[in-house]
């Protein structure tokens, strides 16, 4: 027996804002500047939340107990289940050597249920940038079978130098900003946030009507530039929400600026969508790339820009890449949008594709 | 109707472990860390050549998670003199893991890391009920449900099996059902022990599995 998923509430932290409609607010307005944060001799630019608070631990909270705030009265065993790639690795940072790492590498897991108030079964997921997603993925399939009733998947990724010096140390990130499929994109620009949704078997406007998550095991660094494998993955999950490709209104890319990830996802999408493709938005120039976090935040994000019908324009874009030949949406727009597709396309080969759909 | 195909526990010290993926494979595995180590000889003990190409997802938990990894990169960013080599951050990464497998099992669609937020507890519940919903639903062939630790200079793994087709050699039926059974025993690291002892005795006609989701739920495993 399976049952329909909706999610019933949201609340979001990011560069962009500290609630959801602040948020929606900002990427309609084309707010997108990242500050800088320096790693050693080199700085790098960098989306941080707006927090008063300075210490790592201090932020945490601060934005935790913010979330929970926006969620609103939440059953106190309700499951939450968490997502991130780096769980405290700031605060170790913070308190420096010796380095005292937990017996449970997630116990960090355990102070954000406290923060959120919840006391009830508490779940990981690390899967690099699909955290969110495969997060979400268990959530909803234990929702489905009628396992629980209801959960909490939040989406944390707070800055850390650790995260920031590995990717640097691959020479992944852009020394400038985000460009999306632009012919000059030149690496990712990180970023932190801290979201979360409800989902719930009870009605709600939004639907999760189709979910996959995937691997794509090319490199552990990329995906395969032909876009074989994240196309399949959305076919899969079309398959699942029993909707055509023409039937999108509207891709989430991930689109991140990276030189290879945009091309695999570019040729992905023309696998899928053919001659018939959706506007594509990015929302990484706004929010930056907060890996573990993106999904949830960047569901989120869209959906409140999808709820106040203001589908911002995609920053960062100014040349098309003739090997992408594909544009993001550079225009912003009022249309009222039913179903979307968002994507991810993660670090070590992880995929995942979500569909949306409004309540009729 | 879900199946137990394969209950398998892996013990080996640190120097052991590269061995015995050289021995599974046929050759090294370069620049694997022991939790992807792990993983390989697991799931290729798990499951013959000949079904490793049905579609299969790998769900694994992780109390230790790359601890080893973590404090090495945490010592080169904090107080080593240049950046971090590429291949050390990599190595903090599980979801790594999945990737490094693929090419030996061409059938793995999808893979998640379920780190473990308190030493005393396990994730096999969900795991199992994630496992019993993918493959009834048609999402998957058969489901790897794992716990992989490396601490030190040990490497442990413990497996179950899933699939939705019986084997001549099942060991047991898997199904949700709601908790009748005082004696449930909770989720907990050591599960997979008293699961092999239970199919070992073959005593009680079912073992159930109590849900951390619900009082009234259960994982129970029956004989096939």
């Amino acid at each position: 027996m399976s049952r329909p998923v909706y999610i019933t509430r949201r609340a979001l932290l990011c560069a962009a804002g500290n609630s959801p409609s602040a948020v929606s607010t900002a990427l309609w307005a084309a707010e997108c500047t990242p500050g800088q944060r320096r790693l050693g001799e080199r700085e790098f630019p960098y989306f941080s939340m707006q927090l008063p608070e300075s210490g790592w631990l201090a932020r945490a909270e601060q934005a935790i107990r913010s979330l929970a705030a926006q969620l609103g009265s939440l059953k106190e065993k309700t499951p939450l289940f968490v997502a991130s790639s780096s769980f405290q690795m700031g605060q170790f940072e913070a308190a420096g050597a010796p380095f005292e790492l937990p017996a449970a590498c997630a116990h960090f897991s355990r102070q954000l249920a406290d923060w959120l108030g919840l006391s009830g079964p508490c779940y990981s997921l690390s899967t690099a940038c699909t955290s969110g997603f495969s997060a979400l993925d268990a959530a909803r399939s234990l929702i489905a079978a009628s396992q629980i009733d209801e959960a909490v998947v939040l989406g944390i990724e707070l800055a850390n130098n650790s995260t920031l010096a590995g990717f640097a140390a691959m020479e992944l990130l852009s020394p400038s900003t985000t460009r999306p499929f632009d012919v000059r994109r030149d690496g990712l620009v990180l970023g932190e946030a801290v979201a979360a949704v409800h989902l719930s078997a009870k009605p709600a406007t939004w639907r999760i009507a189709g979910l996959r998550t995937g691997l794509d095991a090319y490199s552990t660094t990329g995906p395969d530039p032909d876009g074989g494998p994240i196309a399949a993955l959305t076919v899969d999950c079309l398959q699942e929400a029993q909707i055509a490709a023409g039937e999108i209104e509207l891709v989430k890319l991930q689109a991140a600026g990276s030189p290879g990830t945009d091309l695999a996802e570019a040729n992905a999408l023309r696998r899928v969508f053919r001659q018939r493709m959706p506007p594509l938005l990015s929302l990484k120039p706004y929010l930056g790339h907060t890996l573990g976090a993106s999904g949830i935040a960047e569901l989120v994000a869209l959906l409140a820009c999808l709820d106040a019908e203001q589908i911002p324009a995609t920053a960062g874009f100014a040349e098309s890449d003739p090997e992408i030949a594909l544009k993001p949406t550079v225009v912003r727009s009022n249309t009222y949008i039913e179903r979307a597709l968002l994507n991810l396309i993660g670090f070590g080969g992880g995929l995942a594709s979500l569909i949306v759909e409004r309540r009729q | 109707m879900t199946y137990l195909n394969a209950v398998i526990s892996q013990n080996f010290t640190s120097p052991e472990l590269p061995a015995a993926v050289r021995a599974a494979l046929g050759k090294p595995l370069r620049r694997a860390a022991p939790l992807t180590q792990l993983a390989v000889v697991g799931a290729l003990a798990c499951v013959p050549a000949e079904r490793r190409k049905w579609p299969t997802v790998l769900l694994w938990q992780t109390m230790s998670g790359p601890r080893g990894e973590t404090l090495n990169l945490l010592e080169e960013v904090c107080n080593g003199p240049a950046e971090p080599m590429p291949y050390d951050f990599l190595a903090t990464q599980p979801a790594i893991a999945a990737a490094q497998l693929k090419p030996f099992f061409p059938g793995l669609q999808s893979a998640s890391c379920w780190p473990l937020a308190d030493a005393s507890a396990g994730n096999w519940s969900p795991l199992l009920s994630l496992a019993d919903y993918w493959l009834n639903a048609g999402r998957y062939a058969q489901v790897l449900c794992a716990q992989l630790e490396h601490t030190g200079e040990n490497a442990c793994g413990h497996w179950l099996a899933l699939g939705i087709t019986p084997l001549e050699n099942s060991l047991a039926r898997l199904q949700l059902s709601d908790l009748r059974s005082e004696s449930a025993v909770p989720d907990s690291p050591d599960f997979p022990l008293l699961l092999s002892r239970w199919l070992a005795e073959r005593g009680a006609s079912s073992l159930q599995l109590q849900s951390a989701t619900g009082d009234h739920l259960a994982v129970e495993f029956a004989q096939p």
